[in-house]
């Protein structure tokens, strides 16, 4: 981890130069192979749009960044990107540090394995060791409030719970870049509250931070700067407090 | 609990993508063992029932006239394999449908989604091999006892090549399904069309010698003459150009499949 720190604090962590991404309007219209294995440089058809188009922008280690917009915009999609699990069709997106993506956090999770084997499938999949898992999993388990049901198979679990251990897991990832995708809001308001100290400590530990919520209170609690998404393009990039102006200005409550 | 940032030691590319592959592919069999009360019988019950089958209508209906005695044996040697390739090339189909969540969250190098396919059905396989050995032993109590030839060395060969091959058709059919549905559909009726064309019921010598050109091209030919060498040297000798046209099928196959692979992966995470 020692070079990467140090490449992190020299350039920026995140760098997207011209980003863009399209995707397909209508899941039914016709593929064809031709489309299928043309490189990144064949012609939008008219059956699709770009969800994010000539998007630049650079983030420096330790930042914690707010993206806002409207639904459909390009806010998931971007945090996508930024997460590597997608790719884009234009420009570029770099990432140089690890990423703990809390977005679909309860994707990884198996439904027949215990909680126990889950904890271990996922971690590891996030690059983590078995020794590593061992060190955190008491941990883990306890800030989950879940220990008596290690041994329970993942489908009994009522959904509250299920983002509880999933959000556990990946927030103990140790991973410079942290990307939150309005996950939060399906468990109660304890909880809630208890994830959202674990990102301030996360914060204050040096980390860097991509918040997607429509939650005005959240996000100027957290982020500092601010990305406002609009059609596919970015609209403004600023501090947090003048990209909320902005966006109330334009789409008024 | 301190959340400062704490050094984690970086793995290579490599040893990541290796504990990641086997991370899933025990997954996969833990899941399948762990919700079924009969585990590893049902690995090996498949086959047998099947040999069951074809030993029946072909040495008690029918008299035989294909392959080569003990017939149990015969069938196995190439049905067992078969029951890999068949097993990861139908999951194959599936394999970025059923795990589109896991898929969407993690960047792990996508052809191990491919890749535990093929391992974890591999691993099935070489389990089911005893079964052989129970067959061989019994067979020593019959007028045809089977021998153990020094060709079983040609073992390992076997599943590498298998391997590729597989690996390599997957490569091609997981992609595309998600794109034509219609795929998953077309890849079962060719298997099953593909399960006769290839010989399994049957050797190679039992094929018209006008067939003999098409089947060598047919890479399982090759690769299923290879595993029965182990007991029947027969299929071998006079085979070798099967097995060479096999041989270079598998690997041409496998690079066509990771070029289609690559081209496609960025479609395929789109769309899923």
């Amino acid at each position: 981890m020692a070079e990467t720190t140090t490449a992190a604090r020299s350039g920026p962590v995140i760098e997207v130069a011209d980003g863009g991404i399209r995707f397909r309007r209508n899941r039914l219209s016709r593929r064809n192979f031709k489309d299928l294995f043309a490189g990144k440089t064949r012609r939008t058809r008219s059956s699709e749009f770009w969800a994010l188009r000539h998007v630049s922008f650079s983030v420096a280690e330790g930042e914690a960044i707010g993206v806002v917009g409207r639904n459909g915009q390009g806010k998931s999609t971007l945090l996508k990107l930024v997460a590597e699990v997608i790719f884009p069709d234009e420009g570029s997106v770099r990432v140089n540090a690890g990423v703990a993506p809390l977005i679909e956090i309860t994707g990884g999770f198996v439904d027949d394995l215990t909680v126990r084997d889950n904890v271990y499938l996922t971690a590891g999949l996030h690059g983590m060791k078995r020794q590593e898992i061992d060190a955190r999993f008491d941990e883990i388990i306890e800030f989950a409030e879940i220990g008596d049901f290690l041994d329970t198979p993942y489908k009994h679990l009522s959904s509250g719970m299920r983002v509880r251990i999933a959000f556990a897991v990946i927030s103990r990832l140790e991973e410079p870049i942290l990307l939150v995708d309005e996950v939060l809001a399906v468990g109660d308001k304890a909880f809630r509250e208890k994830c959202y100290r674990r990102i301030e400590e996360l914060l204050a530990g040096g980390r860097t931070m991509f918040f997607v919520s429509h939650n005005e209170k959240d996000l100027k609690r957290f982020c500092t700067r601010g990305l406002y998404l609009d059609k596919g393009a970015l609209v403004l990039d600023s501090s947090i407090e003048e990209v909320l102006a902005r966006y109330n200005a334009d789409y008024g409550v | 609990m301190s959340a400062a940032l704490e050094a984690r030691p970086n793995k290579s590319a490599m040893a990541r993508y290796r504990h990641s592959l086997w991370l899933l592919t025990t997954r996969d069999l833990k899941v399948r063992y762990s919700t079924s009360a009969l585990g590893y019988f049902w690995s090996i019950l498949d086959p047998l029932v099947m040999a069951a089958i074809y030993w029946f209508v072909f040495t008690q209906v029918f008299s035989r006239g294909v392959g080569h005695q003990p017939y149990i044996v015969f069938l196995l040697t190439a049905l067992l394999p078969w029951m890999w390739f068949n097993g990861s090339i139908s999951d194959a189909t599936r394999a970025f449908l059923r795990e589109a969540k896991l898929i969407r969250s993690t960047k792990i190098p996508r052809t191990i989604w491919v890749g535990r396919i093929v391992l974890s059905k591999g691993i099935e396989f070489i389990v089911s091999l005893p079964v052989i050995a129970v067959f061989v032993v019994l067979s020593q109590f019959t007028d045809t006892p089977a021998v153990v030839r020094p060709e079983i060395l040609l073992l390992p060969a076997a599943i590498v090549l298998q391997a590729i091959l597989t690996l390599g058709i997957g490569f091609i059919v997981a992609p595309l399904v998600v794109f034509f549905r219609d795929m998953e559909r077309a890849v079962k009726l060719t298997l099953r069309f593909l399960f006769y064309a290839s010989p399994i019921i049957y050797s190679l010598t039992n094929l018209p010698p006008g067939l003999h050109l098409i089947s060598a091209f047919n890479p399982l030919s090759g690769i299923f003459a290879l595993y029965r060498s182990a007991f029947f040297p027969q299929e071998l000798t006079g085979h070798w150009l099967d097995v060479i046209v096999s041989a270079i099928m598998c690997f041409a196959i496998f690079a066509a499949g990771l070029l289609v692979f690559r081209r496609t992966i960025r479609a395929v995470l789109k769309e899923i």
